[in-house]
Formats: structure tokens, sequence, C-alpha cells
């Protein structure tokens, strides 16, 4: 099988021919199959109750539906470019290049971020975001970052805590509005 | 018409106005600035009306969900950007005619017909929420699991790239909405020990995550996007010879817009291409489309905006959502305890009027506002990424904390993020998961009460007319890709594919 960037556009019109199963999208349905059993593994753990009790329908079966109608649509996926319009070209124009490290660092510092609120509370860890996302990103205009870092996080919460009665978690340095 | 005065008469508290004319202001600022939608705002807005009355909340993001639709035409036109999906169409023609040095004439027109759109739409949504509601009155469990399962089909039909990935999105959703302890057997699904998901996972850091998380992730991998722009812009109400040209695409693209709305899971999007199309295929100068036709930019923003209020039709007279954004608003309705559908239509109808009301003056004023502060808004595109994305997380944060003033939400608003960005990459769209998620308690619900009555005999399902149409009308839309194929070759139209949906 060829690379999904080296597919034809098949579907309709494709200058050339598309193979059978799409790559990329066959591991795509591998993983979702694989959820999918795992799903299903953990129904089959789900307490069991008496027929009259759940009304002949147990707390497993609606869940159970759901996974084999999502099993069954995932079959299709990998054969999906063929009589799609604008066929793998079309499917593959958000993913054609590789994720950016920068976007899984990002979700590491927003993780950080909100595992901080519990210790810091929830303002020190906005100013905490609105100064480290910025710089994270390439921002080095410290004349426009420092009073974003430091007033947009005050602002919002002055807001949403003395209009909108929104509770900040004060943390370790108890801090409260 | 008591129930209507009482529903104007609460429009027009000073108060009312005032949100109404915040959601107005966030609505075009949002739908102004790419990357930033009206779904996600209205999602980010959702927690801090726990506050406000049902009504002031609805009536805010309601006004929000229209101002936004228009708002993303400034910067379709000025750079060419569209600030949101349903504005894709306008920029074909829009930013055509600003090179051209027609910007104001484009946004003159861009304004006009979206609020033409609008007043349509929401002149049906006057006429057609009773009379839907009056008709849903008589729905029991079948006709209401069957309603739900033609809905969750008419993802198949919704923008994005595959049909397939759509409805996998939904079932994804749904599946996650089975979450928690079983309504009829009280045993705990998929909870994994961890208490707080007995209660089941609550759908608003969920939304928050998917629209505003998800897309932040992506914003980080495009930081140095920068806009052309038009800068001498002087707002040119269309004239009297541009009204001649363009009167009959408001008209048609309002009537499809509307209709487009008011099927189940469909959007803004849908109905701006479909608007486009029809403009460009009713034109007597299609040959000009493309290079700044001003029925161009009439079709696809009539449709946007007569969408937006046709989609609050069977939201608010069935309980199903008309759009993604409508999604969020039954979402806003459940969370304000409200019961979405006829009953509501039934118990209080002057909350149904009240809406329509903050609909009409949110298109009033994001007439005036976007006529006068067009240039302003464009401006917007000036603040930086690197500070603009930081603020919508410190507002994600906030918003998905102060829920329930638990951690656990916030970090289910990171996981959704996460997840949701990942689907983004590979074709599942946001806005299927949500309705998934929104209207799968009502599925399964419904589905159980419907076992129960037929005593589980599952043919007694086709002794109803109206389940068997929705069932029929269920196939249709499941197979409506292959048909509008069909169509699409029949008329050679121009083929416009969408990244993302309402």
């Amino acid at each position: 099988m060829a690379e999904p960037e080296a597919q034809g556009s098949g579907g309709e019109g494709g200058a050339t021919p598309s193979p059978l199963i799409h790559r990329t999208d066959l591991w795509l349905a591998i993983l979702i199959l694989a959820f999918c059993g795992a799903a299903w593994y953990v129904t089959t753990t789900f307490e069991q109750v008496p027929d009259v009790l759940s009304q002949n329908l147990p707390p497993q079966w609606f869940p159970q539906l759901l996974l084999w109608t999502i099993a069954i649509l995932t079959l299709i996926i990998p054969f999906e470019h063929r009589f799609l319009a604008g066929g793998a070209a079309e499917l593959d124009k958000g993913r054609r290049t590789p994720v950016r490290p920068m976007a899984w660092v990002t979700a590491v510092l927003l993780a950080v971020t909100v595992q901080s609120i519990a210790i810091i509370g929830t303002f020190l860890a906005a100013v905490l975001i609105c100064f480290a996302l910025p710089l994270l990103w390439g921002e080095r205009r410290w004349k426009m970052l420092v009073p974003f870092a430091l007033l947009f996080p005050l602002v919002v919460a002055l807001v949403f805590t003395q209009f909108l009665k929104v509770y900040f978690e004060p943390g370790i340095f108890g801090i409260e509005f | 018409m008591e129930p209507m005065l009482q529903g104007l008469a609460l429009v027009v508290d000073p108060f009312n106005i005032f949100l109404i004319l915040c959601g107005v202001l966030v609505g075009v600022l949002v739908g102004a600035l790419p990357g930033l939608s009206s779904p996600m705002a209205v999602a980010l807005l959702l927690p801090f009306t726990v506050g406000l009355e049902p009504v002031q909340a609805i009536a805010m993001l309601s006004a929000l969900y229209c101002a936004g639709t228009f708002g993303g035409s400034i910067t379709a036109i000025l750079i060419n950007a569209p600030g949101a999906p349903p504005a894709v169409a306008t920029a074909f023609d829009g930013y055509p005619m600003a090179r051209n040095g027609e910007a104001g004439r484009a946004l003159g027109m861009a304004a006009v017909s979206s609020v033409a759109g609008g007043i349509f739409s929401l002149a049906v949504f006057l006429v057609a929420t009773p009379l839907l509601a009056a008709v849903a009155l008589e729905f029991k469990p079948p006709e209401y699991f069957a309603l739900t399962v033609f809905a969750l089909s008419m993802l198949a039909s919704i923008s994005g790239k595959s049909s397939i990935r759509n409805l996998i999105a939904g079932a994804f959703g749904v599946l996650v909405g089975t979450v928690g302890i079983h309504l009829t057997t009280a045993v705990e699904r998929f909870t994994f020990g961890v208490s707080e998901l007995t209660d089941g996972i609550h759908f608003v850091p969920v939304l928050i995550g998917l629209f505003a998380m998800g897309e932040l992730l992506s914003q980080s991998q495009v930081l140095n996007v920068t806009y052309e722009r038009i800068t001498s812009v002087v707002i040119k109400l269309p004239s009297r010879a541009d009204f001649r040209k363009v009167k009959w695409t408001i008209l048609r693209s309002s009537c499809i817009g509307t209709f487009i709305g008011i099927l189940p899971a469909e959007g803004s999007t849908v109905a701006a291409i479909m608007g486009y199309n029809e403009a460009k295929r009713f034109s007597k100068t299609p040959e000009e489309f493309g290079h700044g036709a001003i029925e161009g930019i009439a079709g696809p923003e009539a449709a946007n905006n007569a969408a937006a209020g046709g989609a609050m039709v069977p939201t608010l007279a069935l309980g199903i959502p008309g759009s993604g954004t409508t999604a969020i608003i039954l979402a806003a309705l459940i969370m304000h305890g409200l019961r979405p559908g006829p009953h509501l239509m039934n118990e209080t109808p002057h909350f149904i009027y009240a809406i329509f009301g903050a609909m009409m003056v949110a298109n009033v004023m994001f007439f005036i506002i976007g006529l006068g502060g067009a240039k302003l808004f464009s401006r917007i595109t000036l603040i930086p990424r690197t500070l603009l994305w930081p603020a919508v997380f410190v507002f994600s944060m906030i918003g998905a904390y102060s829920f329930s003033s638990s951690s656990f939400d916030v970090w289910v608003m990171l996981a959704s993020g996460v997840i949701g960005f990942i689907m983004l990459r590979h074709g599942f769209g946001p806005a299927p998961m949500v309705m998934g998620l929104i209207l799968g308690r009502l599925v399964e619900v419904s589905l159980s009460q419907s076992m129960i009555i037929f005593d589980n005999e599952w043919h007694r399902f086709l002794e109803s007319p109206i389940v068997v149409l929705f069932f029929v009308l269920t196939i249709v839309s499941l197979f409506w890709s292959f048909i509008s194929r069909g169509i699409q070759r029949a008329f050679a139209r121009p083929d416009v594919t969408m990244e993302r949906g309402d």
C-alpha cells in the first residue's frame, strides 16, 4: 500500500488510481476497534441485575449497541476514500503534516496549569498560564506581555467573583477576592 | 396574545437589553476573530449564566448566536479570513469586492442581507414553533425515540469531511452520555470507581473542551499567520440598483436558510454554501461570481442568518437541536432546569416569545453595531494570537471550574480538548459529538420507556405512522450524501467543501 499522501484522489475523477485501503485510516480503524473492544469488555463487568428489574434492557445493552454501531461504521473507514468526493486528498487535507511538537508541549503546559489550581489557586494559575503560554509561543514583547499576564487575570477574577459570584480556589497562598 | 406580550415585556427590561447587547458585542467580536466561533463562545459563556434568570441567559446566548453568524462576514470581506465557518462562502466574493475598493458596499450588503435573513427566519420561528410544538405534544416515547434517531442520522449530512465520521462521532457522544448511573437499574457504568463520574460527565466542560481547547491546540501550530488587510473602509448601504439585483436572492436564500436551519443537526454553514450555490445558479451573470458579485454576498449572508433563526425552531419546539450552537443552547436550557420540547411551549409560552423578541432585538443591534463598527471589528485581528489564546484558556478554565467548583471538571475539559484536537485532525468534527452527547440520554430513556410500553416487542414500533415516517426519514438522511451527489451531478453545481461544521 502506498503512503496516503501519494494516494490518488479516488472517488470521482481521480487522476491516479487509488489503493483499495487507505493506510492511515486503516490504523485509525484498528485503534477505534481496539477502543470498542476494550469498552465492550468493560460493559461485561457491569453489575448484573435480574431481567424483571432491568425491564429486559440490562445496563450494558445500550452501550453495547452503540459499540456495535461504532465498530460497524469503523469497518468502512479504510475504504472511505474510494467513494468520498475528493477522495484521499480531501481526507488527508488536515493531517498531511504531522502534529507539531508545540501542540503537545502546549497540552502539557495546560495540564500543569490545571494541576496547579489546587496548589496555588485559580488566580495564580491564570497568571501562570498568561505568562508561560505566550512565552512558550515565542512572545517576547515584554511591555505587552507583563501587563497582560498581571492585569488580565486580575480583571477577570474581579469581574467573575464580584459580579458573577464565581468561586475561585484560594490555594496555599489564600488569595481570595 | 397575552403570553406574547409577557414575553416581549421581558425583552424590553433595561437589564435584559443590556445582556442582549453584551451577547451581540461578544458575538460580533468572536465571529470576527478567525479561530473563535459562536459555538465556542456560547460554550464558554454557558457556565457564567448560572446566576441569571433562564430567560436572560437564553436571550443573551441566542443574541450571541445571531451576531456571531454575522460577525464572521466582517473579516471574510476585509481580510479574506472568515471569522466563522458560515462566512466561508461570503469571502468568495466579499474579498474580491474589497480588493476592488468596494469593501464598504460589500459590508453594507452583508449587514442588510443578514438582517433580512434573520428577520425572515424569526417570522417563521414565530409561526412554526407553536405549530410544531402542538404536533409534538402528541408524541409519546416511541415517537421521541424515532425523532431522536432521525436527528442523530442527520449527522450524516451535516458539513464536514465524511458522513461516516460524523456518525461515529455522534455515536461516541451518545456513548459518553451513558457514563454514570443507569437510570432504570441504578448500576454504575464506565465509572471505574471514580466518584465524580457517578453523576455522569457534565456536558459543559466537554463542550468547552471540544470547541475551545481543541481549537487552541490547533492554533498553537499556526502562530505565524498574517493577513492582508483592507484598511480604507467607508460603509455604504446597498443602492436601489443593488437591492433590485439581490431582492430575489435574499428571499430565496432566506427560505433555504430557514429550511436548512429547521432540519435537525444542520447548521448555518450548510445553509450559506447552499445559498451561495443557488445565488450563482439563478444569477444572470454567474461568470462574475468569485470576482466580486454582490449576489455572492447576499446569498450566503441571508442564508446563514436565516438558518440561525430556523435552528431555534426544533430546539425549542422539539428539544432537538437544529445546529451545533443550538445544541449548546439546548444544554443551557437543561442546565437552567427547563424542559426543552413541546411542554416548554405549552407551559411557558412567554419564554418562547421572549427568545423571539431577544433575537429580533439582536438583529437590529448587530445591524447598527456591525455597520458602525466594522472597521473597528476588523482591527481586532491585530490582537496577537500569543495573547488571545491564553485569554481563551483562562476563560475555559474558570468556566469549567465554576460549573460545579470542581477541578475534576477542568480535567474533563482538558481531556475533551485533546480528544477533540485528535478527532478533528482525522475528520471527526466536534459538533456531531456534542449533538450525540446532548441527545444521548434522551435516546436511551425514550427507548427504555418504549420497550416497557411495547412489552419488549420491537415490531410494535411500526404501529405508529409517525415512527414509521421518522424511520423512513432516517434511512433517507443516512444515504443523503449519495442522493445529493446525484443531484449535484445532475445540476453540475460547483462543489464547495468545508473544513468544519457549525
